[in-house]
């Protein structure tokens, strides 16, 4: 059977591009990325110029991708939207990790804090993440940074918990414990040793909860508990274009495609990854 | 193994105790004053501070604290603020249709995707396999609202194939509730779907690689026979645990496909109750939804180690 | 992207038929989807449309109001005698009148819910102050004693919101759990966020007088009214479109050509039915300075934002006079500042009142989507004027506290139904949450409410109206209307802001 066999260690990017969705995936996300990050350069028009008479528009020679209720420029929006809606999965991504991390290697490594820790990763976890992120939200009022904080605080167990697994497993390993007896610090072993291991099943899962949180947003956004509607996100334009779904379904579809294609290549990313760094966790989720 | 199961158990309790903790400080630190939105938006500040005293929100929250929680595990949650009702009755009358639109979704999902999960593993690295994986990741990257709206207009309203929202008129019996819940458990199974698919695939590739499917093989037994018998049988029971951990994501989907559908489930309750802020509602949602969590992957667990002796804890 | 499918449509028809076969042939009931929960059903409680539009039913007022919403009776026999200067109100009651329980009702039941009324209700709490006693004068007549004529009190008797309803003397009580009223329909069944099922009230006693508006005959057509709180707004499009109501209230603009050209459902316009307003906060704040209120004013692109906020020009009017084209109230004074759209003017009255820079906050929710819209186009040409703008888009719940302290916002919008009677807004008085007062407008106001001959009531509205735009009281942003939609063969319904279903009937 095809690709089944491990033997040999294949080259990191030979493996990560082994699935032909792969570069693919890179290179389309790498496109959405740089589109947005340079909207400001790239966008046809000011994302907030209102010339409210050409409401509605469709997509042609004025407005590429068509205006919106208040006769914005949909492209312009969109790639201004997209830097705030990728901003949210990256910053969720990586705070969530921080967080993460720091639960995860303190109950791996202090015996003392474990059960509490892992009790508290186990309740975190128990709530589903949109109900979670709502309340959280409802909290603190829908802001970017509330939204980042929230989502954040949702998927910080889930790192917590691959990181505490992994540091129970490695902390036991010959070579640590041959650090540890000749005198290195908890701190650096931490850093040094485990860290290190452990960081590519984090990046794996740093990747899928930065396309979660894309999608998170949205629903939220859509629920009305999301980001203060006044900034544009792909979740806040498509929650505006529902309501036109009749006379320009293009306000809907056109952000909606942004989200899944962010999204999907995002997770294809993340499997490709998973595959090149450790083919042996390809077989599972 | 008794020592274990009562490790679990008391596991399980500290686990319940802190989800109780944790929705308790979630909503308690909400903004919105509950009086004053009861009142409606001709009320004064004086009728407004009268029914918090009322309903006791004027008290010190530590004490507030510790009667909701002694209350909590006696199985009362409280009385919700705007429907002036307990909130376990409450939730006990939105539990239907949440547990049907589950429990479809789940098995649409299964239906879908464990054949094509047992049979992309099967093709590994095949056009079918690459596909199959491809589509079940295109399911779970597009929002379940985007797919809801799309199904809803496209299907309900202009084909008239399902009812457009809705859970049947007063009165309706049990089928027609079903049929309403027909169009929102496809949306939801979808992707659900998708996950189940890549977990079955994992779990068959993983069975397949096992020395004991080699040496059936070996043996000449043909491969259908090698599939379908020996590594389903072996790969069923891990895709079982997932349905311990779809519940999270089940509930996560139901708020928003119910919100569409306007299925007055517990998910669309729990959206109102934020918009009402009706914090009981909130806490006590969020309690029920987690502590059956915390129960139903406890008792997979243990299935687990009933079906799986293997297993060493 | 509309496909016609002419099989699907008939095969969805006979699903739909073969659904409603279940039910008993003789039977008729009314789905109307409305746009939220009630909170309760004791219309004196509450101040929101919801809750009348489904308490109307079940409860009713002495009085109500007709199709050109002219006071008239409902449970008083006719309209008062009002004597001693327009302080004394007798009312005679109709005779013959079961509450739903069965029990009769008399003079004591009124009295008790009027005295109730005063003690619970907002609006009632309103001119408790300027009523000395009310007092039953015999089994079936009442009589209101005031110390200060106050004009308005009769609309506030007639009115579904915070409602002076009439109960059972015995059900009296801080709060009511259950309601016994005199309504043409009773409560069945309430499953909460799923339906409220109404019945016939089969012990009703219907006026004599042929219907006209909510007065006159209540005929009681069908037999069973159905709410449905469905609080998305294009659910409520696609459920009435799909067949599954026969009302729906409150629905979006956009659906407007969706439903004139569908097939089994049609638009229901009430024009004119309200007014957004920019609510101004004089306790605090940047406001409470006139020049700026002036530059405010002034700035705000009246056309655009109506036309953003409602985008069909089928869906609003640009208009200054706080009252519709045909309404006794209308008038002219002071329209001139009306939709100036002048920002260089704003810009040089800004430079004159010296302003600093303060962020000037707009409170607004997107429970409904009109008023974010207003406030983002407004929030444009504000900045244009050199205002700085904050927007505080909350949930309409945090509005509704968050408007109450005058320390959090100095712009919030909210809308209301053209009403019947100016004084029942609460804006113009100078004890409301925008604390509007000024030594001119407040006498102007009080010589309104006090008096009672029509012609002079009107000449000192258009005087109040003046107030409004010269010292910018509030702003009224235009006229507009509201969409509802039936089945087709739906009839008997009115549009309303409180549409109601007594004399609706299916086809």
């Amino acid at each position: 059977m095809a690709g089944t066999s491990f033997a040999g260690e294949p080259k990191f990017l030979d493996l990560l591009f082994s699935r032909r969705a792969v570069p693919v995936a890179l290179a389309i996300f790498v496109l959405i990325l740089t589109l947005c990050v340079f909207a400001g350069f790239i966008a046809p028009s000011d994302p907030d110029r209102m010339s409210v008479r050409s409401r509605l528009t469709p997509p042609g020679a004025d407005f590429w991708l068509g205006a919106d209720a208040f006769g914005r420029d949909v492209l312009s929006r969109l790639l201004y939207a997209g830097r705030v809606s990728l901003g949210i999965g990256l910053g969720v991504a990586l705070i969530s990790s921080v967080i993460g991390i720091a639960i995860g290697l303190s109950a791996g490594f202090f015996k003392r804090l474990d059960g509490a820790l892992s009790r508290l990763i186990d309740a975190m976890m128990a709530f589903p993440d949109i109900l979670l992120a709502i309340a959280l939200v409802s909290i603190l009022g829908g802001s970017m940074v509330n939204v980042i904080i929230a989502l954040s605080i949702v998927y910080a167990p889930r790192i917590a918990r691959i990181v505490r697994a992994s540091t129970l497993v490695i902390r036991e390993l010959p070579y640590v414990e041959a650090a540890r007896a000749l005198g290195s610090s908890t701190l650096s072993i931490m850093f040094n040793h485990v860290l290190r291991n452990i960081l590519s099943p984090i990046i794996v899962q740093g990747t899928f909860i930065f396309a979660y949180a894309m999608l998170a947003e949205a629903g939220l956004s859509f629920l009305g508990v999301g980001v203060d509607p006044s900034t544009p996100t792909w979740g806040t334009m498509i929650n505006e274009g529902r309501q036109y779904i009749d006379q320009a379904a293009f306000l809907i579809f056109i952000p909606g495609i942004a989200i899944s294609v962010s999204v999907l290549s995002l997770q294809l990313i993340g499997d490709g990854l998973r595959d090149a760094m450790d083919p042996r966790l390809a077989k599972e989720l | 193994m008794p020592y274990y199961l009562f490790r679990r158990f008391v596991g399980m309790l500290v686990v319940i105790l802190m989800v109780l903790t944790i929705a308790f400080v979630i909503v308690r630190l909400a903004p919105g004053d509950p009086a004053a939105l009861m009142l409606g938006p001709e009320a004064t500040v004086e009728d407004a501070a009268e029914l918090r005293v009322r309903l006791g929100l004027d008290r010190p929250i530590l004490i507030q604290y510790l009667s909701f929680a002694a209350a909590a595990f006696q199985g009362d949650l409280g009385t919700s603020i705007f429907f002036n009702q307990p909130v376990t009755s409450i939730l006990a009358a939105r539990a239907e249709p949440t547990i049907f639109l589950s429990l479809f979704s789940l098995t649409f999902a299964l239906l879908i995707a464990t054949p094509i999960g047992i049979y992309a593993a099967y093709r590994r690295g095949s056009f079918a396999d690459q596909s199959a994986i491809s589509i079940a990741m295109l399911a779970a990257s597009v929002p379940s609202f985007w797919t809801g709206l799309m199904f809803q207009r496209y299907l309900a309203t202009e084909l008239g194939w399902f009812p457009a929202a809705g859970y049947g008129e007063p009165g309706a019996d049990f089928l027609e509730r079903m049929r309403h819940l027909i169009l929102p458990s496809i949306v939801l199974g979808i992707v659900n779907s998708a996950l189940i698919l890549r977990f079955t695939r994992a779990s068959m590739l993983d069975i397949l690689g096992e020395d004991y499917i080699r040496t059936a093989r070996s043996k000449g037994m043909g491969e259908r026979r090698v599939v379908l018998r020996h590594a389903l049988k072996n790969a069923a029971i891990p895709i079982i645990t997932v349905i311990g951990l779809t519940f999270a994501l089940l509930v996560s989907g139901a708020v928003v496909t119910e919100r569409v559908f306007n299925i007055p489930g517990m998910g669309n309750l729990v959206v109102s109750a934020v918009l009402r802020r009706d914090y009981p509602v909130i806490q006590g949602t969020l309690i029920v939804v987690a502590t059956l969590y915390v129960v139903i992957n406890l008792i997979t667990d243990l299935l687990y180690l009933l079906v799986d002796k293997r297993v060493k804890y | 992207m509309r496909i016609p499918h002419p099989v699907a449509s008939r095969f969805a028809a006979a699903f739909l038929m073969g659904a409603s076969l279940s039910i008993p042939a003789y039977a008729e009931e009314i789905n109307v989807a409305i746009v939220g929960e009630p909170d309760t059903f004791d219309p004196m409680m509450s101040t929101k449309d919801v809750v009348s539009i489904v308490t109307q039913h079940l409860v009713e007022t002495l009085f109500t109001f007709d199709d050109t919403w002219a006071v008239a009776p409902l449970l008083a026999k006719d309209l008062p005698e009002i004597s001693d200067g327009g302080k004394t109100y007798k009312i005679a009651l109709r005779e013959g009148i079961t509450f739903h329980d069965g029990s009769a009702m008399d003079s004591a039941d009124v009295v008790a819910s009027l005295k109730r009324w005063l003690e619970v209700a907002t609006r009632g709490k309103g001119v408790a102050d300027k009523i000395d006693d009310v007092v039953a004068t015999g089994p079936y007549e009442i009589e209101i004693r005031m110390n200060e004529a106050y004009s308005p009190l009769l609309s506030l008797l007639a009115f579904s919101n915070s409602a002076a309803a009439i109960y059972p003397e015995e059900i009296l009580g801080e709060t009511i759990d259950q309601v016994v009223g005199t309504g043409p329909y009773r409560l069945i069944e309430h499953v909460p966020d799923q339906y409220i099922q109404l019945g016939r009230f089969d012990g009703y006693v219907s006026r004599e007088e042929a219907s006209d508006g909510a007065a006159g005959a209540r005929q009681q057509i069908a037999d069973e009214i159905r709410f449905l709180p469905v609080p998305d707004p294009n659910t409520r499009v696609e459920g009435l479109l799909s067949g599954q109501y026969d009302f729906a209230d409150s629905l979006p603009a956009e659906s407007y050509a969706r439903l004139e050209t569908a097939e089994g459902a049609e638009p229901m316009l009430l024009k004119p039915f309200g007014w957004p307003i920019f609510a101004i906060n004089h306790k605090a704040g940047l406001l409470t300075d006139l020049e700026i209120r002036k530059a405010l004013q002034a700035a705000l692109p009246i056309d655009d934002m109506l036309f953003a906020a409602f985008g069909d020009d089928n869906f609003f009017v640009v208009d200054g006079p706080l009252y519709p084209e045909g309404w006794a109230w209308r008038n002219d004074a002071g329209i001139e500042n009306y939709n100036q759209n002048d920002q260089a003017k704003a810009a040089d009255l800004l430079k004159q009142a010296g302003y600093d820079g303060t962020p000037l906050r707009i409170l607004t929710s997107r429970q409904y989507e009109f008023h974010f819209k207003m406030a983002e186009v407004a929030k444009v040409a504000l900045e244009a004027a050199g205002f700085k703008v904050q927007m505080d888009v909350v949930d309409w719940a945090t509005l509704g506290q968050r408007r109450n302290d005058p320390a959090l916002w100095d712009i919030y919008i909210t809308h209301s139904p053209f009403l019947p009677e100016p004084a029942l807004t609460s804006m113009y008085a100078p004890t409301s949450r925008l604390g509007w007062a000024n030594e001119e407008k407040d006498a102007i106001l009080t010589a309104f409410t006090t008096e009672t001959d029509t012609a002079k009531r009107q000449e000192l509205f258009s005087q109040l109206q003046g107030q409004v735009f010269e010292d910018v009281g509030f702003i009224k942003i235009g006229g507009f209307n509201a969409l509802m939609g039936h089945k087709s063969g739906l009839t008997g319904v009115t549009p309303s802001p409180w549409p109601f279903f007594w004399n609706a009937k299916t086809n």
